[in-house]
């Protein structure tokens, strides 16, 4: 039976039992979602700042302001907890919504929008996104 | 001044009756890559439905391609798109039909 990476302990808190290695990819993640959320020429900008309300000319700025906000904090909060070896629960949320959003980010910035295309797709992007889908699904059972 | 001003959607109509605004729709939209296990997270956590129905909602992207998972006033609507794009699920905003 396979390790879990993460555990939630009697206390509420979530123990963290990533590799060195592991925790060099959540921060790598984080490091890029908070670069992609500060540049908007970074090529992950269309998974990040996709339209909340299509049938508008232009969304509401405070919408778009939060959600700015809370991808940088998100990505800011799981780079100073990276160490740690166990978690809060907002802070494990943290990590699973900043994971996630990398995630999709990938998957649009790559042109990975429907099975097809996925299926089609091979090499070192599929490694990456499998790591992530790991980490994710991993993360969902303590959440 | 003038004490005459516009009539809003909330006003009572000629008949009495008050006109409300049609509800706005939270609208998930699948994507292949995104575990299944994650939306239904997603769901529990943001709406705090019951697990049934966080999975019955997810089935519901998979299969159909999208979903309305919550209806109601705009800002509410506005503020649960942002959640929902802030975890990393693809959300908009629709007024219902």
């Amino acid at each position: 039976m396979a390790a879990r990476l993460f555990a939630r302990r009697r206390d509420g808190r979530v123990e963290v039992r990533l590799s060195d290695e592991g925790r060099a990819f959540v921060a790598a993640t984080a490091r890029e979602v908070a670069a992609a959320e500060g540049d908007p020429g970074h090529a992950w900008g269309a998974g990040l700042h996709a339209p909340i309300d299509p049938g508008r000319d232009a969304d509401d700025p405070l919408a778009i302001l939060s959600r700015q906000s809370d991808l940088a904090s998100n990505a800011e909060l799981v780079l100073a907890t990276l160490a740690e070896a166990t978690l809060s629960d907002a802070e494990a949320w943290a990590w699973f919504c900043t994971l996630q959003v990398a995630l999709r980010s990938i998957a649009v910035a790559n042109g990975l929008l429907d099975d097809d295309a996925w299926n089609a797709r091979g090499g070192s992007l599929v490694e990456h996104v499998q790591t992530l889908q790991a980490l994710l699904f991993e993360l969902a059972k303590v959440l | 001044m003038s004490e005459r001003r516009a009539p809003t959607e909330r006003e009572p109509s000629e008949s009495g009756a008050v006109a409300t605004e049609r509800p706005w729709n939270v609208v998930v939209w699948n994507d292949p890559v995104t575990p299944m296990a994650v939306v239904v997270v997603v769901f529990r956590r943001i709406f705090g439905y019951p697990e049934a129905k966080c999975t019955h909602l997810m089935l519901t992207v998979h299969h159909e391609g999208r979903a309305v998972v919550w209806s109601g006033g705009r800002e509410r609507a506005q503020s649960y798109c942002v959640k929902l794009q802030v975890a990393g699920l693809q959300s908009t905003l629709e007024q219902d039909a």
